[in-house]
């Protein structure tokens, strides 16, 4: 981290518009009932302390400290009455303290989620027999700091770009226009099962979907503070979701990574870049993809019965895209389907947070209410619109946890999820 | 297809969401933030104070001046609104009868009146002859026990007997090496069996000789009925008085309003301004929410508008002293500010009475004329109350709320 960088943080964090915003806080409190972290740790004195409260009267020290252990849901921007930017804020101040105090070498490396796949994938068996094994994983721990007990993807053996090439041609020909289809990392490498259904629902619903080279959104970059690193990947990926062209819809299966393009990448990155704006716009979460659809009369609705109780959790990334619950909304059309919602603010991961041996009890204490409701309540599945947060399900309670469309796709007859009948 | 769209997360919207999807209509709520039901005390206001003291607030609503919200509404229509929220919470969360005020200590020792309350409160009334032990928790800010019985006993009780009112002090931190918590940690702390019955024995131990041990409001935020465990083991009533923010019976009903929501099927979205709407033969077509990436147009059958007042910015005067309505620019009562503040703090400012008037139906006018056929106003948007000086502002939320609900499901438009 250069002197430059650090320095270049400063200056945002001291000038940019949103640091008025502080001003229009009334400290009411708001964020704090709803602040995940504050609520199971003393060690992270709340959104309002190290933000509003704090950071406005500080003059070119670095924040409280114990913003380290805000863990970015953004949840207190979300339940702002008075549009204080509240996470926007503690994540760029929390970007300024890492600048100036270095970043361990622990948090450069876990936001490394393309190249982990790609070195992944062709030795699956041995990364995952390296990640299941438990003394590897101590090593890991004392020498990196990734807590042992943390979740970690499972590698496969063919990513999505081997699946789309080796698959017959789709039959039928699109009736629909085109959608640009991103699926991220994690649905390229780790969880190609859910970019897969979607792929499959948005055909069988009549659309052309292409699937442009994409690499990483940044996400994992910019919530460790890592913001040079992050930009370049956005506008990266920006222009590979452009390249097929500037009309179509974005269709997302990445949950969290879909906020990114829409509203992060500008709101922490200040990033004013109107290639992202534009991509921005045109970005839509798959299940909000297809609820548009149904309120315009175009979805649909011959799904197949699934009987069956499902917790949904709905991750804080995707709450704070303002959009409301769409996947809740898609999954009720199932007839039989039960959908109970886990109204939890947070899994606890919130990216790579309660990957970090330090945060790992922290990020254990913040999801469980989800674990306990998920235990309590499945019938074998869990639903879960992002790809961390699903680990995390699955991790903490044993519970197989899919995306919201692996259902849909199994109502259209397109599949059958294994273990459902 | 279009929906009914609510905007605004505070007691109005709330009410009004929760009674269209009832009638089977598809909702949707659109908010900024959380609402403000968070931060109120947790009870349901319907008048306090017409300028005297209220005992019986539906006689005093019967009462009130043409202009003021609950006018076109009567006291009837107020009742079974307050009536209908009661048992939509049910009597773990709220009791009372809309026809009898309550009248409770406040955190600082004041005496407040108000209408329906939740359970854990109601022992509390301050009723002459009584003798209370206000007990604090040196751990929890904000909340004195030397102060709220102090004041408490030189007052009179509203019932003009004298009070018996005690400080006394518990030592029990919700967590470890925190000296200065608030309300919400110990709450947390105390849906945990176990903590909540090392806080009762706590407080059995100091409580003494009382008829009533008043306890911050703190009794669990998730498990309800904390208070009954305490009771037990102390052997008295206890009650809970609330405090300033973060008001753990606030978050209670808010918590539980919402889940109400989600299960009649109303999308709810959270932090997003509605910052344009689309028009048309003196109609609503749509609201735009500025979502994530860019708006997003909702169609809108009928849109219900609770945005609250100025504490919310619906309502906003600028540095000419121009009122104006942020999003629909509805005609108000008054245009210009300056006249409107008075010198003195405490007397009332008819700035406070700003906002916009309706028809019976309770949509907005210009003169006698709808602003449009289907557009609705519930809560502080509605002129005519200097709320928080009458205790009034839930009452006015909920009648207001479920006038318009009953308006659409009707048909009136």
């Amino acid at each position: 981290m250069s002197k430059d960088e650090a320095k270049r943080l400063r200056e945002r964090l001291n000038n940019e518009l949103n640091r008025a915003t502080l001003d229009h806080c009334v400290k009411c409190t708001i964020c704090e009932q709803s602040c995940p972290v504050s609520a199971v740790t003393p060690l992270f004195s709340g959104p309002k302390f190290v933000g509003p409260q704090a950071e406005r009267f500080r003059d070119g020290e670095s924040v409280d400290h114990s913003v380290d252990y805000c863990s970015s849901c953004g949840t207190c921007s979300v339940v702002c009455p008075q549009g204080v930017k509240v996470a926007e804020l503690n994540s760029l101040a929390r970007a300024v303290m890492k600048a100036e105090h270095g970043i361990p070498v622990r948090d450069r490396l876990i936001t490394q989620t393309t190249l982990m796949g790609r070195a992944m994938t062709p030795l699956a068996p041995v990364a995952n027999a390296v990640l299941g094994n438990s003394a590897a994983r101590r090593v890991m721990e004392l020498a990196v700091g990734v807590a042992a007990s943390a979740p970690m993807p499972t590698a496969h053996g063919q990513t999505l770009r081997g699946w789309l090439k080796k698959r017959p041609a789709p039959t039928k020909a699109p009736t629909r226009g085109p959608v640009i289809f991103f699926h991220g990392c994690a649905g390229a490498f780790f969880e190609t099962e859910a970019a897969k259904a979607a792929i499959e629902v948005l055909e069988h619903l009549g659309f052309e979907v292409i699937v442009p080279e994409q690499g990483c959104c940044g996400l994992a970059e910019q919530s460790n503070g890592l913001f040079a690193q992050a930009s370049d990947a956005v506008l990266k990926l920006v222009g590979q979701l452009r390249a097929p062209g500037t009309a179509a819809p974005v269709v997302s299966v990445a949950g969290s990574c879909g906020g990114m393009l829409k509203h992060e990448a500008h709101e922490i990155l200040g990033l004013d870049d109107p290639d992202l704006a534009d991509v921005g716009r045109r970005t839509r979460d798959i299940s909000e993809f297809l609820m548009e659809l149904y309120d315009a009369g175009e979805l649909p609705t011959d799904f197949a019965p699934i009987p069956l109780r499902v917790p949904y959790h709905q991750p804080c990334q995707v709450r704070s895209q303002g959009m409301g619950m769409p996947a809740a909304d898609l999954l009720r059309l199932i007839p039989e389907l039960e959908v109970v919602e886990s109204n939890a603010v947070c899994c606890g991961i919130a990216g790579t947070y309660g990957l970090k041996k330090e945060k790992y009890e922290i990020a254990q204490a913040v999801g469980k209410p989800l674990f306990d409701l998920v235990l309590e309540l499945n019938e074998g599945l869990a639903a879960c619109d992002t790809e961390t947060c699903r680990w995390q399900i699955a991790k903490s309670t044993g519970v197989k946890t899919v995306h919201p469309i692996q259902l849909v796709h199994q109502a259209y007859g397109l599949g059958r999820l294994p273990g459902l009948g | 297809m279009s929906r009914d769209i609510v905007i605004g997360a505070g007691l109005a919207g709330l009410c009004a969401a929760l009674r269209l999807a009832q009638a089977g209509r598809p909702v949707t709520l659109v908010a900024k933030g959380a609402g403000g039901l968070g931060l109120s005390q947790g009870t349901i206001d319907i008048l306090g104070y017409a300028p005297d003291r209220v005992f019986a607030p539906l006689d005093a609503v019967r009462a009130v001046a043409s202009d003021h919200p609950y006018s076109g509404i009567g006291p009837d229509a107020v009742a079974a609104s307050a009536a209908w929220l009661r048992d939509e919470l049910g009597p773990e969360l709220l009791v009372g009868d809309p026809g009898v005020n309550l009248h409770l200590p406040t955190a600082l020792g004041s005496i407040r009146p108000t209408c329906l309350a939740q359970p854990s409160m109601v022992e509390g009334a301050v009723v002459g002859g009584r003798r209370y032990v206000v007990v604090g928790v040196r751990q929890l800010k904000d909340f004195s026990p030397e102060l709220v019985a102090g004041n408490l006993a030189r007052t009179p009780a509203p019932d003009g007997g004298a009070i018996e009112a005690h400080p006394a002090w518990i030592d029990l931190p919700a967590r470890p090496g925190e000296a200065d918590a608030s309300g919400l940690t110990y709450a947390r702390a105390l849906d945990d069996v176990a903590f909540a019955d090392a806080f009762a024995a706590a407080v059995a131990a100091v409580a003494g000789e009382c008829d009533v041990v008043l306890l911050p409001a703190v009794l669990g935020l998730r498990r309800l009925g904390v208070w009954r465990q305490v009771s037990a083991r102390v052997g008295r009533p206890v009650a809970e008085v609330p405090l300033q923010p973060p008001s753990v019976p606030g978050i209670r009903l808010y918590e539980a309003l919402l889940g109400r929501l989600r299960a009649a099927g109303v999308r709810h979205v959270q932090g997003s301004l509605v910052t344009g709407f689309q028009a048309k033969d003196g109609r609503l077509r749509s609201v735009t929410v500025a979502a994530a990436g860019g708006p997003r147009e909702l169609a809108a059958a009928h849109v219900v508008y609770a945005p609250g007042g100025f504490e919310s910015g619906a309502l906003a005067v600028d540095s000419y002293g121009t009122i104006a309505e942020r999003l629909f620019g509805l005609p108000l009562t008054a245009s210009s500010s300056p006249d409107l503040v008075g010198p003195d703090f405490w007397a009332p400012h008819r700035l406070f009475q700003v906002g916009v008037r309706t028809d019976a139906a309770g949509r907005p006018v210009d003169g006698e004329a709808a602003v449009y056929a289907n557009l609705y106003a519930a809560g502080g948007l509605i002129a005519g109350a200097e709320r928080w000086r009458e205790k009034s502002g839930d009452g006015i939320a909920v009648a207001t709320a479920v006038r318009a609900a009953d308006a659409i499901i009707g048909g009136a438009a």
